[in-house]
């Protein structure tokens, strides 16, 4: 029996010395190591998050595209030019005609109209930002047509600034899909959803080779792609969810990107010379939400109490060094009518603080519940938590997912983060400061400012004004009265960072740069 | 005649003289049969409150299956279309009755986070669990077993105080924290063993899965350099798993052993001038395989269950990580599915187990 066991232990060393060595990956395949968690399609029409955004991204082009490094300055992709009717009513796209799908189809223009028809028609979270100008299921295919093979018309349904419209077809939801193959694999009237979510038929750099939720994505290079053959011959996303492991690969050379590498973990590698850390504006913010209908947090006394209540600075260096920068503006940093730099409007002050929950009738200060929207939250809480007890606020912090109750208004006080799409401050404004509707029936959820319970006229047409507006400048003025009235206001989402994603990079890896929008064209990239 | 016969006789010749109680009792058959029926009817009921059971749980936690679905920015009529879908208007009695009723047909529903019927995921990750824990089973046994029996045999010696500490050092040292320690060690520093997944990106999709185990079907396929590489990724968290369950194997083999050790025969066969290994192995060994293979049953169960976390270090695409990120993202369907999965492997274990019990050991009968 002893021998049959050395036997086995020998054997198995054997095959585990012998094996071929794990060696780093190889200088035409690029790694990425991330998370896949809760992807459940591959079909852009039904995403609206980080980590698929960018996959998606790669496997799909859009009518127009913005550069990482310029959201403001649309480029072309597969439109090589576009016009605007004078009335601002029509957009007249012309596309370019080497274009082919990974089935060989040439992209036509009735390939584009009907993947925004689709879009709109399909109702899913993808269809949000474009669902903005007015499209509807019954009037969008009138008004997005293919004129002839190479051009499309885009006429809108009300008054609205072409440039967000543009902007929004350069989001990954609106990746142009090969209809012909999609509507072969139609089942159930769900326009080809199903198969699409684990298949691609897009024109873009890359197509899908396999796709394991939650496990990994193997992307192939297309030889023919109309930008010319991609340096990288295979792109792999693996799901690493464990941190340490993570890093352990980046720095082995297994890993070629990291997302998602926790804080401590980031610390570490930024000190490694063969490793770069991109840290990338996010056009949302982390904020402390307040509830209306609690008549404590009614008083305005008491939410400005809030914002003199959290010690900021304290945590902008350590837990928020990657994933933050103080901001105190509702108008993202570089967004126009946002400020110059990063004014501070409300600093850690207890004393001030307890004084005002004095003057609002709480000398003895105030008892309330504070829940994290998620994990990813909880430290900032727990930090609010510690600071606020000095200035007379004891929350009892009670941790798990809250954004449900967030929507469905059951909560006192909750600490959150966001991100939007839309490189324009219309996107954020609306997110933050829109609530048209302020009943319990109108269950407005995408709203944050109904979420809070609290309807400001003003607010709500100066962001219908700002959709509308075609002049820049008098935009950037509206935007400038929008943030003045947010600040003045004490308004009940208390911003204090404005988020950050950062992207660990080997440093041999060349032309990959994380987007504000999560569109990642891998493309580009190269390894030396 | 060794001593080990003689006591099997004393035994079966107490059985016989209890036979003369017997011999108004069923025919072997029907007695087999009511308990092979009053199994059935244990299980099906078994499966049925752990069914309720996790049904409750996911109706109960403050968790919107609507959201884990659409995401949070999303329009109301886009939430209530998926609402309506789920089925999440109608009373909950109906929702469970409709659930109950769907499982007896093999739909598990889909996923809320992967998009596909949790059956289908399930066949796909499953495989890569059990073969992770009978690698694991195997390393704890071949070195749980000889380690609790020499033991036991030197009772109270530094083997024996080894033993203790390795037991007590599986107990207490967090699974996710030797996990990274070992990668640390094996992986970045020696560079002997893979760290994430199952192979290296590069062999992915080179194997076409058959069975679902790649060790299995890279064989099959004759794929050396996949299988080889597999073998590189599943030896280190098999081997920390494994480690976990030495502690209790060689636990409970010491004190089998020592009950042993200390019977009659064990004393007589000694006083005959047997050597130690032919008392250990052959007399007293054998009469405790019963009890270890019960030992083993249930550390195969604890196996599926210790996945968790260390899927989650090693990134291996398995039940634990399945379930874990099921609970994460608040996706009911996967968390019922896979712990229906996971009682039921239980009870295929308990029952397997039991009927081999029943086989080896002719007392039991």
């Amino acid at each position: 029996m002893l021998k049959q066991l050395l036997t086995t232990i020998a054997i198995t060393g054997a095959l585990v010395t012998t094996q071929p060595a794990f060696a780093a990956s190889p200088p035409n395949m690029l790694v990425i190591g991330t998370n896949l968690t809760g992807i459940r399609t591959l079909d852009p029409a039904q995403n609206n998050a980080r980590t698929v955004s960018e996959l998606i991204s790669n496997l799909y082009d859009n009518l127009v595209q913005l550069s990482p490094e310029d959201l403001k300055t649309l480029k072309p992709m597969l439109a090589t030019q576009w016009s605007v009717s004078p009335d601002g009513k029509i957009i007249t796209l012309t596309l370019r005609d080497d274009a082919v799908f990974q089935s060989g189809n040439k992209v036509t223009a009735e390939d584009a109209a009907w993947s925004i028809q689709r879009v709109i028609k399909m109702g899913q979270v993808g269809s949000t930002d474009v669902a903005l100008w007015g499209f509807t299921p019954d009037n969008v295919e009138k008004l997005v047509r293919a004129k002839d093979e190479h051009t499309l018309e885009i006429e809108l349904p009300q008054t609205v600034n072409t440039d967000l419209v543009l902007y929004s077809l350069a989001g990954s939801s609106l990746g142009i899909v090969d209809k012909k193959t999609v509507l072969s694999h139609e089942a159930n009237a769900d326009f080809g959803g199903a198969w699409l979510s684990a298949n691609s038929a897009g024109s873009g750099p890359f197509s899908l080779a396999q796709w394991r939720p939650n496990d990994v994505a193997i992307f192939n290079a297309q030889p023919k792609y109309w930008g010319g053959k991609p340096a990288m011959a295979r792109v792999v996303a693996r799901h690493i969810p464990e941190s340490g492991n993570l890093r352990l690969q980046l720095e082995a050379g297994d890993v070629d990107v990291g997302q998602y590498v926790a804080s401590g973990d980031l610390d570490a590698l930024a000190t490694k010379k063969d490793m770069v850390i991109e840290n990338v504006p996010g056009l949302g913010f982390y904020y402390i939400a307040l509830n209306q209908k609690d008549p404590d947090l009614q008083k305005p006394k008491v939410r400005e109490a809030f914002q003199h209540a959290f010690d900021w600075k304290a945590i902008s260096g350590n837990i928020m060094r990657y994933t933050g920068f103080p901001w105190q503006s509702m108008i993202p940093r570089g967004m126009i009518g946002a400020p110059e730099q990063a004014d501070v409007r409300y600093d850690y002050d207890p004393a001030k603080a307890k004084q005002l929950l004095a003057e609002a009738g709480y000398p003895n200060g105030l008892r309330k519940v504070l829940n994290p929207s998620g994990a990813a939250t909880l430290p900032f809480a727990e930090a609010l938590q510690a600071s606020a007890r000095a200035a007379g606020l004891d929350l009892d912090l009670v941790p798990g997912e809250f954004t449900p109750a967030f929507r469905e208004r059951k909560f006192e006080v909750l600490l959150g983060n966001s991100g939007a799409r839309l490189p324009d401050p219309f996107a954020v404004a609306t997110q933050y400061a829109f609530n048209p509707d302020n009943s319990d029936e109108a269950r407005l959820g995408s709203y944050y400012l109904w979420r809070t319970g609290m309807k400001v006229d003003d607010l709500n047409s100066l962001i219908d004004q700002s959709m509308k507006e075609r002049d820049t400048v008098k935009r950037t003025d509206i935007f400038k009265k929008m943030d003045g009235i947010y600040s003045g206001m004490a308004a009940p989402l208390v911003i204090f960072f404005q988020r950050t994603d950062p992207y660990v990079m080997r440093a041999n890896v060349k032309g990959y740069h994380g987007h504000t929008t999560w569109s990642t064209r891998w493309h580009d990239v190269t390894k030396e | 005649m060794a001593s080990a016969d003689l006591t099997s006789k004393q035994e079966s010749s107490r059985h016989s003289q209890a036979g003369g109680f017997a011999d108004a009792a069923p025919h072997p058959l029907t007695s087999l049969l009511r308990r092979l029926a009053g199994r059935v009817v244990a299980v099906v009921t078994t499966l049925l409150g752990l069914l309720f059971l996790t049904f409750s749980m996911g109706r109960l936690l403050p968790a919107d299956p609507v959201l884990s679905i659409t995401g949070p920015e999303v329009s109301k009529e886009v939430y209530d279309r998926v609402f309506n879908e789920l089925g999440l208007g109608q009373p909950i009695w109906m929702q469970f009755l409709s659930y109950v009723g769907k499982i007896a047909t093999g739909d598990l529903g889909t996923s809320a986070t992967t998009g596909q019927p949790i059956l289908t995921d399930l066949m796909m990750i499953f495989p890569a669990t059990i073969e992770l824990a009978i690698i694991a089973m195997i390393i704890g046994a071949i070195i749980g077993i000889p380690l609790g029996v020499t033991a036991a045999v030197r009772r109270g010696t530094i083997i024996d105080h080894i033993a203790r500490i390795i037991a007590l050092a599986g107990h207490s040292i967090p699974i996710f924290w030797t996990g990274l320690m070992a990668l640390f060690i094996f992986y970045a520093k020696l560079k002997l063993v893979g760290a994430s997944g199952r192979v290296d990106v590069f062999y992915e999709g080179l194997v076409t899965p058959m069975t679902g185990f790649l060790l299995i079907d890279a064989a099959i396929q004759q794929q050396w350099e996949v299988f080889q590489n597999a073998v590189g990724h599943i030896i280190l968290p098999a081997s920390i798993l494994g480690y976990y369950s030495v502690a209790y194997i060689s636990r409970m083999s010491r004190s089998f052993m020592l009950e042993q050790l200390s019977q009659e025969y064990i004393i007589t066969a000694r006083a005959k001038g047997l050597g130690t290994r032919k008392v250990v192995w052959r007399h007293a060994f054998r009469n405790i395989r019963v009890q270890l293979l019960t030992i083993l049953a249930l550390t195969f169960g604890g196996l599926l269950e210790g996945a968790v976390l260390i899927e989650t270090v090693f990134g291996w695409p398995g039940l634990g990580q399945y379930l874990t990120r099921g609970l994460q993202m608040n996706d009911m369907n996967v968390v019922m599915g896979s712990v229906l999965t996971i009682g039921a492997v239980f009870l295929t274990i308990n029952i397997l187990s039991d009927f081999l019990y029943r086989i080896l050991d002719p007392r039991t009968r």
